[in-house]
């Protein structure tokens, strides 16, 4: 079947958000066709490398968030094209469908429906008249008139009333840019005669209108082309969230401390990043902005079939936004847990050492660990401590951690500093080997990934309690509150002295970390995820009609797409110097294995055997703690920033 | 933690700022997030979570005026005023090369001198345009602002070679003077020095009005405000250049004497010209071009009928053509072309530039600039979100 992945800033290019997870996806998944959606962010992403497209990706599309509109290039580009280019009636109701969005953006609350209203009416006008009409009409003054109007309607917030000019054009720019998605005519598919109207008719046209699934790789503008499938082609809409938009666009948009010069504590990371332009706004920029991606939010979550945050916190901000309990699930992000088997099953105990790993900087809380250290080694002066830097550290909080480190043990070995790569910490894995303890000391954290490396090397584990390390380490480790040197000191003593629960708790961190964390069953979620929505939503009026009166003539397996078979022989059996089959290219497996029922149009339901490892039921009993789970990759490297937030 | 009777007076305090500013509720969730605060820390403050929590701050947080904050990003200093001297003077470059030109120019004179003026004419020409066309745009509408400065050329010519051309081939002209007059190819050099003079009233009142226009932009609260206030600048900023047009004219003038319709076709023809500078530098290059195109193609439609009226049985058509050139010399040609297209630019720039998208902050060469190169760390793993 096909499934349409829509990304802001993100999959082909390799510098984009949640890009690797994406192509294990697309790998993962290579019984799904794809066909990838994406808007970038900014001409350096654009122009930027992208990742080597898998086979099993059908068709790619870009559109930029930035620059003059694609809908009217070759028109001359540039303003010329500005300023009412669709006057008459069509320039009218453009008008009204835009006054009703701005007017949903300054209005109270409870304005979900006028926004809904005044999108779908955007876009009905943009499949019937073609999206240059309105890109051109959003990029006029007729735009900026209509805003203004909202702006100083009866019942708009003091702060939206106070809009000047200046604002007004702002605000009119990003939102010209925000619903770029709507006039992307190619990207839908739209039938002959303008837009279907909310039937079934998926086999009018190709583009959105073909794919039998939208998955929206964020809550934001990315949904912004399921919505409007969802709501033309009926197409449901998975939408998955690791680091939640809205609350990544607020930090980006955090108003201005005078005096700080950490002003925008997000700007260095963000900058150039997002169609909505971290520039430091005024007060009604930032106002409007931020209605505007939470009306959207909250549109996709209401529309959005199924919803699947990565951690506790991602929905709790989904909750928030109107998102219903019953459509969301969350999935792990998965990571690959076999550079660290070797050290889990060598089992070695390296005894009193404990080891911190991540990237050095202030929110890591380094110098709360070397306090607690200093404590511990009162207690237990065989004590060390090892501190692996990954990533690119913090120059000045690294100088500032020695300092005091050089301090606190003028005795000097008490405490290591190294990275990874270095003689001490070949690999990752080697760093965790080299500890017996592992500790997390974060005053702020997103998805925690060090202590997920840590529980694949089965470490006993002390962490502070910030962002997803609850959930992440359930019962398998100690946790104590963060900025409390103390009770780290005492929780990293307990373990230290007794190396039998240091055993057990790592054992069990392991078997967790391997149930819920691995990148397998992150991708068997959501191959278990595609088939359900797929069932859920039934056959095209096509299907239909063809397999009249044939109950389960169709099981949503049947949508995908041959696989390579599973050796039907078993391995001893096999002639002496074959290969495993695994290993074989592609063309070389044997044809007659393929299974002849996982062809689309065959009537024959016989699952494929790959189907039966994508389906894999992702009901797996889990941990008491944690009521639905799966898991999603992460590379190990990017995880950590799943929802960090970080202030330097 | 329960010692205080009011815990979130104390937070209130630490994030006073943010809290002041926030625009929503969530913003202060997201920052609170942000700072580390999760829901089992909420619940010492009594709130179920980070949400509540953020409501109530957002509440009791007393609001700062929205309008002292527009002042925050506030607008650079201005520049010193000796600053902007070397920004004044290469719109004065024109008018010194083509006074260089004329000077060198004698007719029959040594090659040396001819080339001389050539060279001079030829940059006069080329700094006009630059001056003209990039006082505040770049290279990335180069092409448009192409197309506008072909069309220049076409009244430009005519103004330059047109009248003597016309005045020979009206019908009843002497045949001899004709030859003479269209293969002399002497241009006005008048008329030359007079508009050359003129580039640089141009674009030192493009470059006012553009920069008022910005200014009052900052300052308007209403998109019918500031259309009334760049009317007016838009009047002022013409009748400064009309101005200046008049004395460099006069100046001109003193090169040899020429006849008031001249002079007045020579006016009506900066003003075109200044009507469609204006128009390219905010972005409407194909009004510009359209409007130089229509004067260029009225007078060479003259000089084609013109022509046209010596042919056996077409003498018809060259009637219009001769009362007109007849009564005030050929000099009205393209005293009314001009006029009547620098009218319609200038009508036309009365209704675009008023509109506030014509000024906004961000110019379209700026609109898609490049990003920034990514700063120490962006690129590295574990950036928020880089999942």
């Amino acid at each position: 079947m096909r499934v349409a992945l829509l990304t802001e800033g993100g999959y082909p290019y390799a510098h984009g958000q949640s890009a690797a997870w994406c192509d294990r996806l697309l790998r993962g998944l290579a019984g799904h066709e794809f066909e990838v959606c994406a808007l970038s962010r900014g001409r350096q992403q654009a122009a930027g490398p992208r990742l080597a497209p898998p086979p099993n990706l059908v068709r790619l599309r870009t559109a930029p968030l930035w620059g003059p509109p694609p809908a009217l290039r070759g028109r001359g580009g540039g303003r010329a094209g500005r300023g009412g280019r669709c006057t008459g009636r069509l320039g009218r109701r453009i008008a009204e469908c835009f006054g009703e969005l701005a007017g949903s953006l300054c209005g109270g609350r409870a304005q979900a429906d006028r926004f809904a209203t005044g999108l779908y009416g955007l876009a009905e006008l943009a499949a019937r008249h073609g999206g240059a009409g309105l890109s051109g009409w959003l990029r006029g003054e007729q735009a900026v008139r209509v805003l203004e109007a909202a702006c100083r309607a009866p019942g708009a917030p003091r702060v939206v009333h106070a809009a000047r000019v200046p604002d007004l054009l702002a605000v009119a720019d990003r939102l010209e840019r925000a619903l770029r998605p709507l006039s992307l005519d190619d990207w839908y598919g739209w039938g002959r005669d303008g837009e279907g109207d909310g039937d079934d008719d998926r086999d009018g046209g190709d583009g959105l209108a073909r794919a039998a699934l939208c998955h929206a790789v964020g809550g934001g503008l990315a949904a912004l082309p399921g919505l409007l499938a969802r709501r033309f082609f009926g197409t449901p809409l998975l939408v998955t969230e690791y680091g939640v938009g809205l609350r990544e666009h607020y930090l980006r948009h955090l108003a201005p401390v005078p005096g700080e010069p950490e002003a925008a504590p997000h700007g260095g990371e963000y900058e150039g990043a997002h169609a909505l332009a971290p520039t430091v706004a005024g007060a009604p920029v930032r106002a409007l902005l931020a209605a505007f991606q939470v009306r959207l939010a909250r549109e996709a979550y209401a529309r959005a079939a199924l919803i699947t945050p990565g951690n506790a916190q991602a929905r709790s901000w989904q909750e928030r936004c109107g998102a219903e309990r019953a459509r969301l699930r969350t999935v792990y992000p998965g990571m690959d847990a076999g550079p660290y088997r070797a050290v889990a099953e060598q089992g070695r105990d390296a005894g009193p050492r404990m080891v911190w790993v991540g990237r050095i900087e202030p929110a890591r809380d380094l110098t709360g660990l070397l306090l607690a250290h200093r404590t511990v080694r009162n207690a237990e002066p065989t004590a060390r401590l090892l501190i692996v830097g990954t990533g690119r550290p913090d120059a000045r909080y690294l100088a500032r951690c020695r300092a005091l480190a050089a301090r606190l043990f003028p005795e000097g070995v008490a405490v290591t500093f190294t990275e990874v790569g270095t003689d001490e910490a070949p690999t990752l894995a080697d760093a965790y080997a080299a500890g017996s303890v592992a500790v997390l000391s974060s005053v702020v954290e997103g998805f925690p990934v060090p202590l997920v490396e840590a529980m694949f090397c089965a470490r006993a584990t002390v962490s502070t309690d910030v962002g997803a390390v609850c959930e992440v380490i359930g019962g398998t480790g100690l946790v104590v509150p963060p900025r409390d040197p103390r009770a780290l000191a005492g929780a990293c003593l307990a373990l230290l002295r007794d190396p039998a629960r240091r055993a057990r708790l790592g054992a069990a961190a392991r078997a967790r970390a391997l149930e819920l964390f691995t990148v397998e069953r992150n991708v068997a979620a959501f191959g278990g995820i595609y088939l359900e929505l797929c069932l859920e939503r039934g056959p095209s009026p096509a299907e239909r009609s063809a397999d009249e009166g044939v109950p389960f003539a169709r099981p949503a397996e049947a949508r995908l797409r041959p696989g390579p078979p599973a050796p039907s022989t078993p391995s001893w059996a096999r002639p002496a110097g074959a290969e495993p089959i695994a290993g074989r290219p592609e063309a070389e497996r044997p044809e007659a294995q393929r299974p002849e029922a996982v062809r689309p149009g065959s009537e024959r339901p016989g699952p494929p055997a790959t189907a039966e490892a994508m389906s894999a039921p992702p009901e797996t009993p889990a941990p008491p703690d944690v009521p639905e789970t799966t898991g999603a990759p992460v590379p190990p490297a990017a995880v950590g920033a799943a929802g960090r937030r970080e202030r330097p | 933690m329960r010692s205080s009777a009011d815990p979130v007076r104390a937070l209130l305090r630490r994030h006073r700022l943010l809290c002041q500013r926030a625009v929503d509720p969530l913003e202060i969730a997201a920052a609170l997030e942000a700072d580390g605060l999760t829901d089992r820390a909420a619940a010492r403050f009594r709130h179920r979570d980070v949400f509540s929590l953020a409501e109530e701050l957002y509440a009791r947080a007393p609001r700062v005026e929205f309008e002292s904050e527009a002042e925050l990003g506030g607008r650079g200093r201005a520049e010193p005023g000796w600053a902007r001297v070397p920004q004044l003077l290469p719109p004065l470059l024109p008018g010194a090369l083509c006074a260089v030109a004329v000077a060198a120019w004698e007719p029959g004179a040594g090659a040396l001198r001819g080339t001389v003026a050539a060279a001079c004419a030829a940059l006069a020409v080329a700094t006009a345009g630059l001056v003209l066309a990039l006082g505040r745009l770049s290279t990335r509408r180069a092409a448009a602002l192409g197309g506008a400065g072909l069309a220049a050329c076409a009244p430009v010519g005519f103004a330059l070679w047109g009248e003597a051309l016309l005045g020979a081939m009206l019908p009843g002209a002497d045949a001899d003077a004709g030859t003479e007059a269209g293969g002399g190819a002497e241009p006005d050099a008048v008329v030359a020095l007079g508009l050359a003079l003129a580039v640089a009233p141009a674009a030192w009142c493009g470059r006012w009005f553009a920069a008022r226009a910005r200014r009052r932009l900052a300052a308007s609260r209403g998109l019918r405000e500031f259309a009334a206030g760049a009317r007016r600048l838009l009047a002022a900023a013409l009748a400064r250049y009309a101005a200046g047009l008049a004395a460099a004219l006069l100046l001109a003038r003193l090169l040899a004497p020429t006849g008031s319709v001249t002079l007045a076709a020579t006016a009506a023809l900066g003003l075109l010209l200044f009507a469609a500078a204006l128009l390219a530098a905010h972005g409407r290059t194909r009004a510009a071009a359209t409007g130089l195109a229509a004067a260029g193609a009225a007078e060479f439609l003259t000089l084609a009928t013109a022509s046209a009226a010596w042919l056996p049985g077409c003498a018809a058509l060259g009637r219009p053509v001769t009362a007109l050139a007849g009564e005030h010399g050929p000099a009205a040609v393209p005293l009314l072309a001009c006029g009547l297209a620098a009218l319609g630019l200038l009508g036309h720039a009365a209704r675009v530039l008023a509109r506030a998208s014509a000024h906004g902050p961000e110019q379209p060469d700026q609109r898609d600039r490049p990003d920034q190169p990514p700063r120490p760390g962006a690129g590295s793993a574990h950036r928020p979100g880089a999942l």
